[in-house]
């Protein structure tokens, strides 16, 4: 079994793990203890797996982990700062939008990389931006509404919305090869 | 009403939404378990065949492998995996591991291995050699004479008529249809079809199984009925049902695919057989091909009516396949006439339906439980009539529809599987939905004004109503415990199971208003067959009803223990105490009052006594929910496609206990119905394999799919239930097909009689009309 | 899923990529946006080589047309000023209904053609673009027309090479241009039962002085409709026009059979897609049939 070094940023901590080459990063991740990255499909389809990689919401059963060396993840378990739920968490639970969770964490996900580029969506961007997250419980009206509300929040605060951590980048590490052990 | 309360009626935040949004653990496999094993299941490539030789010696030699089972290798215990209460009413026809393979997936060999690659690998090493036989793959030819037989195994029991296919048979009739029909002015008989739909919960099936330091077998599942199986499981696997501890954590979706015990006893074999901890998750493709899905149905249906619209007669005539297994067969289609037929008043009522076996994957319970077939059948039936006689399809209902105080006999014929108790309408807010419904859809004026002709467009709408059950009467029963903290919190324990569908919540409001404290106050534990009593599990729509009757009953005995100690301590006399606000005060103005902290204080530390209490319930009666639901629709007779523009639900859940949550629930009902309507179809090729499934080609409806959703809750007040509640988790899947269908009527002047209609099928329509004339 | 995976080479720069192609031959598998090598999940795969990282994510607009890097990624299409100024903006449109934003975040513009989907959103709307192809190995470098780059539903002409960049020559400059991307799915975000590019400009009386018309997911290639674009030239855009168009084009499509729609569906909606795009198009040409 052939092993490899990982270097990245998850939720702003610099994480070194061992990989294997052919390792995808939604497997990493459970495996390393970020249960909140979920698995529904592995074929990209449903975005249950959704997490921000430099800022961009990627399916995460379709990247192999080697593929994120260097750089910034996000998964839900670094969207609360300091056990305070970010706005649209709060959203979720305020609006009902939240029913068996399993989709919840793309979902958040892919909002929150939506009002960092788009602070003011229209409810057709929203529906754009969670046309990747699949829900079989809400039927999708009331996670919109949360979005929107957020959307609000964000702005009356004013906040600075960077989905990618505030970490620098890990060092860019030379061409890395599989070695056998 | 619900204005009188403080905590029923109010849209607080579900108890378990934190570790939801923050992605905590909390779902079967947020865990890491040492020594963990991975189990596969080798799936038929056939749809009928015996294994005539299985070697898996290769298999067992791989390095990294644990366990290799096959029927030879494991008990033979008939049973039925569907979840219901015991005897189960559907035939025991299945087997842990069997020589004989029924559909494609069906189970040929499991293993355990270190890794999932490994597990796979093991697979592919088994080598089997199978007899062909030949496949039934077609509804209508599961029955003739000389097909072969699925279940020709003397050990099974409880088929209808094995010989010829026939899992069960159901035959009820109240008056003589024949004579209603000769009294009719107008006779119209049709033939619909539907589909085999599958629930696509987000988290597929798992299972993770372990001996504990006591050697117990304990299951950790992602499942709608943990005590269905732990009774099944032990005797499948011949363990006292005392040593199975089964434990449902947060679930990912279920809508009835998980009122099964489907990987738990195979899971269970593994763990035994390696003594090693075991897990089973299905992948995407597993979960269709080797899960449950929504009965396919044929429905004749024959509705005889006076010109003025009173409905004289209605027979329905139903030929449906339960797939290779019999799990829900009756049942769900005992549903499809018990629950659909009597929503009007019709002296004459005929239904008859035999179910039959075919070499395809096994149906079950599917949300909704054989109501979607039938009201697809019968809202369209209305629809033509009232389109036939000049008459508004509202008003058409109006007349006909079942009121409050009267009695559906129907139901005391076709009890979920056993003799059924008749129906007092005690709770109907059926006119508000219809009228209410209509309002917010603007259904006279567009009624009026639709289709306008407008390029290649078409606009129209359409109306479909119908109703429930709210638990099964006489059977379904549920407990809860309530135990008190010292700083005056309490743990609720119940059996009932969450699915998301915000049961912990609903059942934690109604104990804190009963108890007159906040909803913070409530720990809810639930799903655990060591730590909480008995609950039948989340099916029926019986969770509100049936287990918040009990969480009830159990919070009013803990009440009248806490104003007890209250009246000790304070001096006051029972009578004159009442529980509100984190308090025990007095009703009257001499304000005499003690926190729940210091009460709880008081009888740990003083009085030395635990305050805890349990209760049982169960209903001798199923108050219907009742739901009328609006389409409006734009055709594009180009390319024949479908867009639902608005649909409207409004829906008598009799008082709803966590307003938002019902809404939710109803949105994501219409959403499934939606995709029955339009999208959904798992297709099996010639070989009864099937063709699509992933979501690629397995189409559900996504953000950008769903229409405009109003959602109207009439609240009744419904006697048999908590706080005047009812349900709600399934009837809004029953009717948005129909009212689709037919909109599409409206818009274009086509009536389609099976589902999914597809833009194909428009465009084909279309240009026969024209043909037409 | 993929312990069978050996080594994952992340190459520097192009000569180390191709050199590493030659290396692991037929056991390696280009890896960029990796969207449809998990999903094929080939078990005979050994090595992976990631070309995102030799330079190759760039959309250069230049007087004689574009060009753009391999490793674009669908979004980065969408959101590129110069994608969504070319041609009407109809190769940002098509590159934003691949799938969904996560798919496009990763999906690239090589891999998609190199995946040679027949229904592939890009692919219909370059062929009408009269796109290029840059494509290397370790000894030579080529450039071929998108319409000689496929060989049948997913195989393409490459030879254990890279597909290094798209050229989009110029575009015909000058007014009375109209351009137009039509898509048919089952849902918002499918895959294409049918789509449509279509590109024409007429004169100052509203002939058509040029028209180009191509159609995906409705043969074993993306396709021209070289027949229906003869068909327009030199005439004026009317409704009877785009009708014998719509039936042209019904002969030049060569759809099969499958779950998501029947080959007589496909074709049907290939003529009404065609018909709408050209619509479209005239309508921004200022000459409305």
């Amino acid at each position: 079994m052939n092993s490899m070094q990982l270097y990245l940023h998850v939720n702003g901590e610099l994480k070194q793990w061992t990989i294997a080459p052919g390792d995808l990063l939604l497997d990493v991740l459970r495996r390393e203890g970020y249960f909140g990255v979920k698995r529904g499909c592995e074929t990209g389809e449903c975005g249950a797996c959704t997490v921000l990689v430099n800022g961009k919401p990627i399916n995460s059963c379709l990247m192999f982990a080697a593929q994120a060396e260097g750089c910034e993840i996000l998964t839900i378990e670094g969207v609360e700062q300091g056990g305070k739920l970010d706005p649209l968490q709060e959203a979720f639970l305020e609006y009902g939008a939240v029913q068996c969770g399993y989709c919840t964490p793309g979902m958040i996900l892919s909002a929150k990389a939506l009002l960092a580029e788009r602070p003011d969506p229209t409810e057709a961007e929203v529906r754009e931006a969670l046309a990747g997250n699949f829900c079989r419980c809400t039927g999708y009206l009331k996670p919109v509404e949360a979005v929107l509300a957020a959307a609000r929040v964000y702005r009356q605060s004013r906040k600075q919305v960077r989905p990618s951590g505030a970490r620098p980048k890990a060092e860019r590490r030379p061409a890395l090869h599989g070695k056998k052990r | 009403m619900s204005s009188e309360h403080s905590i029923v009626g109010k849209n607080l935040r579900k108890v378990d939404g934190f570790k939801l949004v923050t992605g905590r653990p909390a779902f079967t496999d947020d865990i890491h378990i040492p020594g963990l094993l991975y189990g596969k299941i080798l799936p038929s490539p056939l749809a009928h065949a015996r294994i005539k030789r299985i070697d898996t010696r290769k298999a067992k030699v791989l390095p990294g492998v644990h366990a290799v089972l096959t029927y030879q290798d494991v008990p033979r215990v008939p049973h039925t995996t569907a979840g219901q209460s015991w005897p189960e009413p559907s035939p025991y026809d299945t087997y842990l591991l069997d020589s004989k393979m029924r559909f494609v997936g069906d189970r040929v060999a499991a293993v355990a291995a270190e890794s999932r690659a490994i597990a796979e690998e093991a697979l592919r090493l088994i080598e089997v050699e199978y007899e062909v036989l030949p496949a039934i793959l077609e509804i209508e030819q599961a029955m003739s004479d000389g097909t072969p037989v699925i279940h020709d195994e003397p050990d099974s029991k409880g088929i209808h008529d094995a010989q010829h296919n026939l899992a069960g048979y159901i035959l009820k009739e109240i008056g003589n249809v024949e004579d209603g029909f000769r009294e009719s002015d107008l006779v119209i008989e049709r033939e619909f079809r539907t589909q085999r739909q599958q629930h696509c919960p987000l988290e597929p099936h798992v299972t993770i199984s372990w001996l504990d330091s006591d050697d117990r077998l304990v299951i950790r599942s992602s499942t709608q009925v943990p005590y269905h199986t732990r009774r099944q499981v032990a005797m499948i696997l011949q363990l006292p049902v005392q040593r199975v501890h089964v434990i449902k954590p947060r679930i990912g979706g279920g809508f009835g695919g998980k009122q099964e015990m489907l990987l738990e006893d195979i899971c269970g074999a593994l763990a035994l057989a390696t003594r090693r901890p075991v897990k089973i998750e299905y992948t995407r493709e597993e979960e269709f091909n080797m899960a449950r899905s929504r009965h396919p149905q044929i429905l004749t249906i024959k509705m005889g009516v006076k010109r003025d619209g009173t409905l004289m007669a209605n027979k329905m005539t139903v030929l449906a396949t339960t797939g290779a297994y019999g799990s829900h067969a009756n049942t769900v289609q005992g549903n499809t006439g018990s629950k659909v037929l009597p929503i009007y008043r019709t002296p004459n009522m005929r239904f008859e339906c035999h179910v039959v076996y075919t070499n395809t994957p096994v149906a079950g319970a599917f949300r909704g439980y054989g109501c979607p077939q039938g009201y697809f059948a019968q809202e369209s039936v209305m629809d033509e009539i009232a389109y036939t006689l000049g008459m508004d399809p509202v008003e058409l209902r109006k007349k006909n529809m079942i009121r409050l105080g009267d009695i559906d006999e129907l139901s005391a014929q076709l009890g979920e599987g056993r003799k059924g108790l008749p129906r007092h309408i005690r709770s109907c807010g059926l006119p508000e939905c219809l009228e209410r419904g209509a309002a917010a859809i603007n259904w006279v004026r567009k009624r009026e004004t639709l289709p306008e002709k407008s390029g290649h467009l078409r606009r129209g709408v359409g109306v479909a109503c119908s109703m429930q059950g709210s638990g099964i009467a006489g059977v379904d029963w549920a407990a809860a415990s309530l135990k008190l903290n010292e700083d005056g919190s309490f743990n609720l324990q119940v059996g009932a199971a969450d699915l998301g569908t915000g049961a912990d919540t609903v059942l934690a409001q109604i104990a804190a208003e009963t108890l007159g404290v906040t909803l913070d106050k409530m720990i809810v534990c639930s799903g655990d067959t060591d730590f909480t009593p008995f609950d039948v599990g989340a099916y029926a729509s019986s969770t509100t009803i049936i287990s918040g009757g009990a969480v009830k009953k159990a919070a009013e005995k803990v009440r009248d223990h806490l104003l007890r100690l209250a009246s000790k301590m304070l001096d006051v006399p029972v009578d004159n105490l009442t529980c509100r606000d984190n308090m025990v005060v007095t009703k009257c103005e001499c304000e005499k009052s003690v926190s729940m902290e210091d009460l709880a204080h008081y009888a740990m530390y003083r009085e030395k006594v635990q305050v805890m209490e349990n209760a049982s319930h169960w209903n001798t009666d199923s108050p219907p929910p009742f739901c009328a639901q609006f389409a409006e629709v734009e055709v594009d007779t180009e390319t024949g496609q479908i867009r639902v523009l608005h649909l409207v639900t409004a829906v008598d859940l009799g008082v709803a206990i966590n307003p938002m949550q019902a809404e939710g629930q109803s949105e994501g009902a219409v959403a499934q119905s939606l995709g029955y309507a339009l999208t959904e179809e798992m297709l099996l090729d010639g070989s009864g394999r099937m063709i699509n499934p992933s979501f690629l080609d397995y189409k559900m409806l996504g953000a950008k799919d769903m229409p405009k959703l109003t959602t109207i809750l009439v609240e009744t007040e419904e006697p048999l239930g908590p706080y005047g509640a009812k349900s709600i988790s399934e009837i809004p899947i029953n009717a948005p097909a129909p009212a689709v269908a037919n909109a599409v009527f409206h818009a274009i002047g086509v009536r389609f009689r099976k589902l999914p209609i597809r833009p194909e099928d428009v465009l084909r329509a279309l240009r026969e009309k024209a043909e037409r004339g | 899923m993929f312990d069978h995976i050996e080594c994952f080479y992340r190459p520097a720069t192009i000569r180390e990529a191709l050199l590493l192609l030659r290396k692991v031959g037929k056991h390696g598998r280009i890896v960029a946006g990796a969207t449809d090598i998990v999903t094929q999940a080939d078990r005979s795969t050994r090595y992976l080589v990631d070309v995102t990282h030799l330079g190759l994510d760039y959309v250069r607009g230049n007087k004689r047309g574009c060009v753009i890097g391999a490793t674009t990624t669908m979004a980065g299409l969408e959101h590129s000023p110069v994608i969504r100024a070319l041609a009407g903006g109809i190769l940002a449109k098509a590159a934003s209904t691949c799938g969904s934003i996560q798919n496009r975040n990763m999906a690239t513009v090589g891999g998609n053609l190199a995946n040679a989907s027949p229904a592939a959103d890009t692919a219909a709307v370059l062929l009408a673009l009269d796109a290029q192809v840059v494509v290397a190995n370790s000894r030579r470098k080529r450039k071929t027309a998108l319409t000689e780059f496929y060989a049948g539903p997913h195989r393409t002409v490459l030879n254990d090479e890279l597909l290094e960049e798209v050229v989009i020559p110029a575009l015909p400059g000058g007014g009375r241009l109209g351009w137009s991307f039509q898509k048919l799915g089952r849902t918002a975000s499918d895959i294409s039962l049918v789509n449509v590019a279509a590109g024409l400009q007429a004169d100052a009386r509203g002939r058509i002085k040029w028209a180009r018309l191509a159609l995906g997911a409705v043969g074993p290639t993306p396709l021209r409709a070289r027949n229906a674009e003869t068909l327009l030239l030199g005439n004026i855009i009317s409704e009877d026009l785009l009708t014998h168009v719509g039936v042209t084009v019904m002969r030049e499509v060569n759809p099969i059979s499958d779950s998501r729609a029947s080959a007589e569906y496909r074709r049907e909606m290939s003529a009404v897609l065609a018909r709408r795009a050209l619509r479209e198009c005239a309508a921004q040409a200022g000459c409305k049939p």
